[in-house]
């Protein structure tokens, strides 16, 4: 800076500097905050499915897995059962072994524990809460 | 001194302390308001564009890397801010006359200057200030007032370095020829 430089740098110190309205850091904070809670809301914002989806496909295997067994246990349980029928007809042998089918199978989904049922349906209700956050997932404004 | 303290309270709002930022709001509103109201002129406007800096600004946060000063990166986007709203107005900025002084006439000017009340020396500064066209009011603000070195201003601008020299030389001569056509007139309205 040379000397007239330095002069004139003197000068612009006395300069007049303006000021925004006396609420303006209230404004500005009040708008931050708003802003902070959208950006920073960590439950929504940062949020991460809680079960990913190779789990997911897990239990769905675990689950198929679980009803296949269920119904060849039926199955295979089936024709000793038939076998003890009258065995007259055909007809009469088709309905007995569907009767016997169907409560065998119920037989055992009622002898699954309660437990399995109670996570059957908390994975359910995991699912559908996992689906309601990822959609309330928020922007922040957008100033141009 | 001020870049650490700047720091401490940006690294406090990064780690969730919003209220932190406050701090530097009541730091630079002053002058990011003064930018805006150079540009814009209009007091409204200027608060509404200094206000959005600042949200822009907090929104940003965590793309700031501390290269520069805080003030230059706040005052970058005060700048482009109120650039890109002019260039939506289609207002472009008025150019100096070439009116050349010499550096002697400059000197006596600023003699003249001095010799002047200090009330009146305040007045016509502002005075002479508002008469530049708004990029070189912003230049010299930026350089005089608030010292930020070439490089910053061409940082905050995207002016080349050497065009800023140019632009502050020039304003500076105009604005003492200002000055000097102000004062004038107040002494032959006086006798």
């Amino acid at each position: 800076m040379n000397k007239l430089d330095k002069q004139f740098e003197q000068m612009m110190k006395g300069a007049k500097i303006d000021s925004p309205s006396e609420d303006f850091r209230i404004k500005v904070m009040s708008r931050i905050l708003a802003e902070a809670a959208v950006i920073r809301r960590p439950l929504l914002q940062d949020y991460k499915p809680v079960i990913s989806n190779r789990t997911w496909i897990v239990l769905s295997g675990i689950f198929v897995a679980l009803v296949s067994f269920v119904i060849f246990q039926a199955i295979n349980a089936a024709p000793s059962q038939v076998d003890q029928g009258t065995l007259s007809t055909l007809a009469d042998s088709m309905s007995k072994v569907n009767t016997s089918l169907v409560k065998k199978g119920f037989g055992l989904f009622s002898s699954i524990p309660t437990v399995a049922y109670l996570i059957v349906l908390a994975s359910l209700s995991l699912w559908t809460l996992d689906s309601f956050l990822s959609k309330l997932k928020h922007h922040p404004s957008n100033i141009e | 001194m001020n870049k650490i303290d700047d720091i401490y309270y940006i690294e406090a709002v990064r780690k969730g302390n919003v209220q932190a930022f406050s701090f530097l709001v009541e730091k630079y509103q002053k002058l990011v308001y003064t930018l805006a109201l150079k540009l814009l002129k209009k007091p409204e406007e200027a608060e509404e564009m200094a206000q959005d800096t600042f949200i822009k600004a907090f929104q940003k946060l965590d793309s700031y890397e501390g290269k520069s000063k805080f003030s230059t990166w706040l005052y970058s986007i005060t700048y482009n801010a109120c650039i890109s709203e002019l260039r939506k107005r289609r207002i472009e900025f008025k150019s100096l006359d070439d009116r050349q002084i010499s550096d002697q006439d400059e000197q006596k000017m600023h003699d003249y200057y001095r010799e002047t009340k200090k009330e009146d020396q305040e007045k016509y500064l502002n005075l002479a200030l508002a008469k530049l066209p708004e990029d070189d009011q912003v230049l010299v603000t930026l350089y005089y007032y608030e010292n930020q070195s070439m490089d910053e201003i061409s940082q905050i601008t995207g002016l080349t370095v050497s065009n800023i020299k140019v632009k502050i030389h020039r304003a500076r001569k105009r604005m003492y020829v200002l000055l000097h056509e102000m004062l004038k007139e107040e002494v032959y309205s006086l006798m």
